[in-house]
């Protein structure tokens, strides 16, 4: 599902207009972008939560040659679903 | 992360953004949750723009085994929410700066400090062996020092272990030299203060390592010098074992070396003589003297050669036998004389007793019937001109 479709949706369930929808969407994603850069995490009621979390530095091999080198730390963004989403996307 | 955007607020941030009231901006919140969930149930992929996707995604059945009952379970297939951030979001990902970023970085460094301990602690392996080497290089030779020892006299054992132990001196010695620097360096580039615990461990090991050099070495000579008795142990034993026979062969030897002076003298001497006179039977000193002065020495020779048919003849027609043996397999002239003389030295007379029967004497058929002549007083003087020349014709006789 893309987004246009999940707004659509949201228009339904909400009774916003297309374009506030729109518009509440962009905010929202974009609020979530500023507080992550932040460093802060996102509770995402229901469903889970955002945060930025370091991938630390391992080494890693090459396949082919066998050489080894070590991987550089990076962030990576990681959500990690709520309990009850969780169990109920288990099973479908 | 300990700082946490929470729902409201996400609620109020939004609405202060984006000019809209609370409440809408929580149906709007509360809307696009329940659509998320909704999307994911049924399409089992959501895309938010700005964000990432959120993707159902399926985890295969599997087998395990229960850990404590050791039961094979399957885990059934169940599905798992995955997030993959857009390209976007990712990099902007990357610049953030997390406070936990600095503990993060420590195993990279614990790291570096790791390898820079295994590396000191290759430097003291490497000076390890250096120390051992002399130790199991004496070792090794010490094998190579006992046998030429064994087979040869024993005045050449200290010869060849002397080499050795002074080998041995100059290996150990640079060694415990070339140590002494080295743990004098880390001492002068540390700081005093901190390390003096560090400093400490390196130099007791190497006074260990000294202590531990000093008794193998005393190990090594104490080897040594049993081994060395035990040589001279067994050298005495042989030499007296082997007595006899040595003597027996040393004597033989001379024997051997008269008997070619002899066969010299004799051919020489006939060569000379082809002209004068046919009889090549003429082994005297005279004879030989007689080679010198020409005319007096023809005349001895004659003289010579007159008598020595008669010796000849006197000896063969003399012989009286004592008994006739029959040779079995095995046996020799030499013992039937040691048997019925007491001395093997006497074969050549039954050689002589027997010349028809024999023309080989170490090669005698079985069951050939031997004369075994009684012996003079005379005939057992070994030093005997006559015992000489008969002794010389019985040896040339073994050749043909």
């Amino acid at each position: 599902m893309l987004t246009k479709e999940l707004i659509n949706r949201i228009m339904k369930e909400s009774g916003l207009s297309k374009k506030d929808a729109e518009q509440l969407l962009a905010t929202t994603t974009a609020i979530m972008r500023e507080n992550l850069m932040a460093g802060k995490a996102i509770q995402l009621q229901g469903l889970g939560s955002l945060d930025v979390k370091e991938r630390k530095a391992r080494v890693i091999v090459h396949p082919k040659t066998g050489e080894r080198s070590i991987a550089p730390s990076k962030n990576q963004l990681i959500f990690k679903p709520a309990v009850t989403i969780k169990e109920e996307l288990k099973k479908i | 992360m300990a700082d946490k955007l929470s729902w409201t607020e996400l609620r109020r941030a939004l609405a202060a953004r984006a000019n809209v009231s609370e409440k809408d901006a929580n149906a709007f919140l509360n809307a696009l949750n329940a659509q998320l969930v909704e999307a994911l149930k049924e399409d089992k992929q959501v895309k938010v723009n700005g964000l990432g996707t959120f993707r159902l995604q399926a985890v295969a059945p599997r087998k395990s085994v229960n850990v404590t009952t050791g039961e094979e379970i399957t885990i059934e297939g169940y599905n798992k929410i995955a997030f993959v951030p857009e390209a976007g979001v990712k990099e902007l990902v990357e610049k953030v700066d997390l406070p936990e970023g600095e503990e993060a970085t420590d195993p990279i460094q614990k790291l570096g400090a790791q390898a820079d301990e295994i590396v000191d602690l290759l430097d003291d392996l490497g000076q390890k062996p250096n120390t051992a080497e002399p130790k199991e290089e004496p070792k090794a030779e010490e094998p190579e020092v006992e046998e030429p020892a064994v087979e040869e006299p024993e005045t050449e054992e200290p010869v060849v272990e002397e080499p050795v132990a002074e080998e041995k001196k100059e290996e150990a010695a640079p060694a415990v030299i070339a140590e002494e620097p080295k743990a004098e360096e880390p001492k002068a580039e540390e700081k005093p203060v901190e390390e003096k615990p560090v400093e400490e461990k390196p130099v007791e090991k190497k006074e260990e390592k000294k202590k531990e050099e000093k008794p193998k070495k005393s190990h090594f000579w104490r080897d040594t010098l049993i081994c060395f008795v035990i040589l001279l142990v067994l050298l005495v034993v042989c030499y007296f074992f082997l007595r006899h026979q040595i003597c027996s062969w040393i004597d033989s030897l001379d024997l051997k070396l008269d008997k070619i002076e002899l066969f010299n003298k004799l051919t020489n001497h006939s060569a000379a003589d082809q002209e004068a006179d046919e009889n090549t039977l003429i082994f005297s000193e005279e004879a030989e003297e007689a080679e010198a002065e020409e005319a007096e020495a023809e005349e001895a020779v004659e003289e010579t050669v007159v008598e020595m048919p008669a010796v000849e003849e006197a000896s063969k027609a003399d012989y009286p036998i004592l008994l006739t043996e029959e040779i079995t397999y095995g046996s020799r002239l030499a013992w039937l004389a040691q048997k019925h003389y007491g001395n093997r030295e006497y074969w050549p007379y039954i050689y002589d007793a027997n010349r028809d029967k024999i023309t080989n004497p170490s090669k005698i058929a079985v069951g050939t019937k031997i004369r075994v002549p009684k012996l003079t007083a005379a005939q057992k003087d070994l030093n005997s001109k006559e015992f000489i020349r008969l002794r010389d014709e019985a040896v040339a006789a073994i050749g043909k």
